[in-house]
């Protein structure tokens, strides 16, 4: 809707420069209310201290480590923590640091198109992101028209739901085959669902205030009401509701890794290296499925941690 | 062989080669019992006394043994694809002859046997006094028709590949009731060990309609009770087995057997054994070292190892592209460091391999030596195949095959400077199965054989009609490798036909289709209370007079 915005001349100074501040001080009000609810909660900032934790050594795992999460050093493997490689070596002698920052990159901060093509934000992001275009586009269409439309792909979504959710993963990646990009077409479809539920209901709940029948009244087209007025005010729950996939969408890639659906090897894909390193388990060397496993659980914790934090304080404001 | 028969002429010469130091004593008796001389009068010969088997203190009768095995779908045994079914159907249906952990072929459903002079007719003399389990006698009809079913193109064996290629259904002969002859098109000596294949249990010719679990009329010691696919088998003991115990009455001892699926993970079925669950883990189809280092100092287990050929062969198929170019292939070997896959894939427990399918303990193995990893020659040899900037290559793996995944990981690593760039797809070990001799690149384990004429019979072979036998994965034929190895599929002296598999060696290294980084040891590791048992190569399960102490 570029309408408000061309309605203000371009090359009127004196009006645009109050309004940019106006809106620069309630953004900036804005983003300190929405921190001050982060660090009112203890747990919420647990939380993000593990999740920042993650992100920022995703980010500068290439200057964290001397070792390549590939090089083999075939003299040496299965070896416990050492100086040399401060968390051990896996059962090819690889680095297993290396292999967990690295494989941290791949969950939260690159995607990996092809063997040599990447784009930035994380395989679970994507993920993520993509099941909740989709899912908030259905649920903002079903919760706005209703009617049969909303009959028609509310049962769809529920026969999708009624699937077991790891067995949809397994059906999917078995089609796909396994890669970065079938993971996120995975977690998407998979995700859907659920998004879609709660932005109808939160939609069915905010159609029947009093702004929308203002701009209703106003003539405005159906598009504009359902992303312009609904979904920026239900975003507080679908907030909540996103770090808690970005969870599940991990442990999804650890399931699926686990069980050799997800990152071709010899990517270091955390699932794939529990299910690699617990071969070795029994013969005593625990490091190279411990790790992994620590780091999967950790990350999933703390996303929850922020997830809860926020949703308790958010409700403690309203 | 009947005390009045004559033997083998060849058999002085062998007697000869032993004293003159070119045969060992063991490959002595492996030949002499494959010409038709018994074991015992074999070692005899040669002066040393054939281990008599010890009756075990005190075999207990009863009790049910339980294994932890993958039950897999079966129909005709002749297409078993792999050793498991068979394992738990050899309970119920037997073979002809018995090729034993020290691979020397013995007697079985065929009580004697000779060969002609030129080892082109083979005489069987079938046992009396067999029955099948539903009351049927065993005759040679039965053993005529099981062979005529390898022979079957429509049955689509793996045998019509190894037996195909020197016998036709025309060359079987009836003598009678209880003998039967072969008439070969080519000599061949290893036509009794053939008859220990595992796909070449014996069928009941007057029940046997194509489902063996419809009609399980077998000469075995154990009836077939269930068989659920993916979840259990149960066999029971029958009371009318030919084979005597040394109390004289029939064996078997145990009262039944359950092969129980338990799925392929590993350490449940681990825990399993270690908590007395299960006496037995069937490892033939994922023999590595993990079981045997798991349960190391159990007091409750025994560790029994044996050295064999089972191997990962990395197949190339020569009808597809970029591997019809003998450079590629070659320029992918040479990316093999034999040293560190065998380190890593399989913890060293093992021989390394030359790319050829012969293992250094086969009696006709042709010293080589092994091959190095030379990734600046595989650079230059796919720079003369058109391929200056390297190529891109998809390798199929089964992800269940722990150490296949690793053996390709390296190869991946190590495949890099000379510009090959493998991408590894996983797949669940049953779909690998489904399309192996499909794929252009992959790896396909193949199990322990105890002479190096068998597995190129089956693998590097066409047919009369010039096609590549079934489980040619990949479909290379070559004129003169064929040549080579039926002359020495015909040839007796194992220093002539070690000679031969010199040639044979070298032409599957410079222009044949498979690469072989290492030869697999292996290990049996049962419950102490399973008792008079021994680790085959194959991991095959030889359990007539094993016996539960409980």
């Amino acid at each position: 809707m570029t309408q408000p915005d061309s309605s203000i001349p371009a090359d009127s100074p004196e009006i645009i420069v109050p309004d940019t501040d106006v809106i620069r001080f309630v953004r900036l009000r804005r983003l300190w209310e929405g921190l001050s609810v982060l660090f009112a909660s203890k747990i919420a900032v647990a939380g993000l201290v593990i999740v920042l934790f993650w992100v920022g050594v995703a980010i500068f795992a290439p200057l964290l480590t001397p070792f390549s999460p590939l090089e083999q050093d075939w003299k040496h493997p299965n070896e416990g923590p050492s100086e040399e490689h401060i968390l051990g070596t896996d059962e090819l002698g690889r680095d297993l640091w290396s292999r967990l920052i690295y494989g941290a990159r791949v969950v939260l901060v690159i995607l990996p198109v092809s063997q040599n093509l990447w784009i930035p934000g994380g395989t679970a992001i994507w993920g993520v992101f993509v099941a909740l275009t989709v899912g908030t586009t259905l649920g903002l269409i079903s919760g706005y028209y209703g009617g049969w439309l909303d009959e028609i792909t509310m049962r769809l979504l529920d026969a999708m739901m009624a699937i077991p959710v790891i067995l949809l993963f397994l059906i999917i990646m078995t089609a796909l085959g396994a890669s970065a990009v079938n993971v996120v077409i995975a977690i998407t479809i998979v995700g859907t669902p659920g998004i879609a539920r709660l932005v109808r209901s939160l939609t069915l709940d905010i159609r029947t205030r009093e702004y929308i029948r203002a701009a209703e009244t106003r003539g405005e087209s159906p598009w504009y009401i359902m992303f312009i007025e609904i979904l920026p005010n239900a975003r507080g729950p679908i907030i909540v509701d996103a770090m808690l996939r970005v969870g599940y969408a991990i442990f999804a890639m650890g399931t699926l890794g686990f069980l050799g659906l997800g990152m071709p090897p010899p990517s270091p894909d955390w699932g794939s290296m529990v299910a690699k390193g617990r071969e070795f388990i029994l013969q005593g060397s625990p490091w190279a499925a411990l790790w992994p496993s620590l780091a999967i659980a950790s990350l999933v914790v703390g996303l929850n941690l922020l997830a809860d934090g926020l949703r308790e304080e958010s409700m403690r404001y309203q | 062989m009947s005390k009045n028969e004559k033997l083998h002429p060849a058999i002085p010469d062998l007697k000869a080669a032993v004293n003159a130091g070119k045969l060992t004593r063991r490959e002595f008796i492996r030949y002499a019992t494959l010409l038709g001389v018994s074991a015992a009068a074999a070692s005899q010969m040669i002066g040393i006394s054939w281990p008599k088997k010890l009756a075990a203190a005190g075999p207990k009768r009863g009790g049910v043994l339980k294994i932890s095995q993958s039950i897999q779908k079966i129909d005709h045994p002749a297409r078993y694809s792999w050793l498991m079914p068979s394992n738990s159907m050899r309970m119920v249906f037997e073979y002809m002859t018995l090729t034993g952990p020290d691979n020397v072929t013995v007697p079985y459903l065929c009580e004697s046997w000779s060969a002609s002079e030129d080892l082109k007719t083979w005489t069987f003399n079938v046992r009396k006094g067999v029955k099948f389990n539903n009351g049927d006698s065993f005759t040679a009809d039965d053993c005529i028709f099981t062979i005529n079913q390898w022979l079957d193109q429509e049955v689509k064996s793996s045998l019509l590949g190894l037996v195909g290629s020197y016998l036709k259904p025309s060359g079987i002969e009836k003598v009678n009731d209880y003998q039967f002859k072969l008439h070969l098109e080519r000599p061949e000596i290893a036509v009794p060990e053939h008859f220990f294949q595992y796909t070449a249990q014996v069928l009941n010719h007057r029940t046997f309609e194509g489902d063996m679990k419809k009609a399980p009329h077998g000469t075995g010691p154990y009836v077939l009770d269930t068989y659920k696919e993916g979840e259990i088998c149960i066999v029971k003991r029958r009371s009318d087995y030919w084979q005597k115990a040394a109390d004289g009455k029939p064996l078997p001892y145990m009262d039944e057997i359950r092969f129980i699926d338990m799925g392929s993970e590993l350490a449940p079925q681990i825990a399993a054994l270690k908590s007395g669950e299960i006496h037995l883990i069937d490892a033939s189809d994922n023999p590595g070292p993990q079981i045997m280092k798991a349960v190391k100092g159990d007091a409750n287990i025994s560790v029994l190892p044996v050295a064999t050929a089972t191997t990962r062969v990395l197949r190339m198929r020569v009808d597809m592209k970029p591997w019809t170019d003998n450079r590629v292939r070659m320029a992918l070997k040479l990316c093999q460091n034999r040293e560190k896959i065998l380190a890593l894939a399989y913890q060293g427990e093992g021989l390394q391999g030359q790319d050829f399918h012969v293992y250094p303990k086969h009696p006709e193995y042709c010293e080589k030596p092994i091959p190095a990893y030379q990734p600046d020659k595989a650079k230059a040899l796919l720079a003369k195949a058109g391929y200056p900037n390297g190529i891109d290559v998809n390798i199929a793996v089964g992800s269940e095959w722990t150490d296949i995944v690793r053996y390709a990981e390296v190869l991946k690593q190590d495949a890099l400077p000379a510009g090959i760039r493998v991408n590894i797809q996983t797949m669940p070990t049953s779909q690998y199965w489904e399309k192996w001799t499909e794929v252009d690149l992959g790896v396909t384990p193949w199990t322990h054989r105890p002479l190096g004429t068998m597995v190129p019979n089956l693998a590097y072979v066409a047919d009369d009609k010039g096609n590549p036998v079934p489980w040619n994965e990949t479909r290379w034929v070559d004129k003169e490798f064929s040549a080579l190895l039926d002359q020495a599929s015909g040839t007796l002296d194992v220093e002539k036909r070690r000679q031969i598999f010199c040639k044979l060696e070298d032409i599957q290294v410079t222009r044949g289709s498979i690469g072989i980084a290492y030869w697999m040891n292996t290990w049996m590791c049962p419950s102490k209370k399973l008792k008079n048992v021994e680790a085959h190569p194959n991991l095959i399960f030889l359990f007539n007079e094993a016996w539960l102490d409980v």
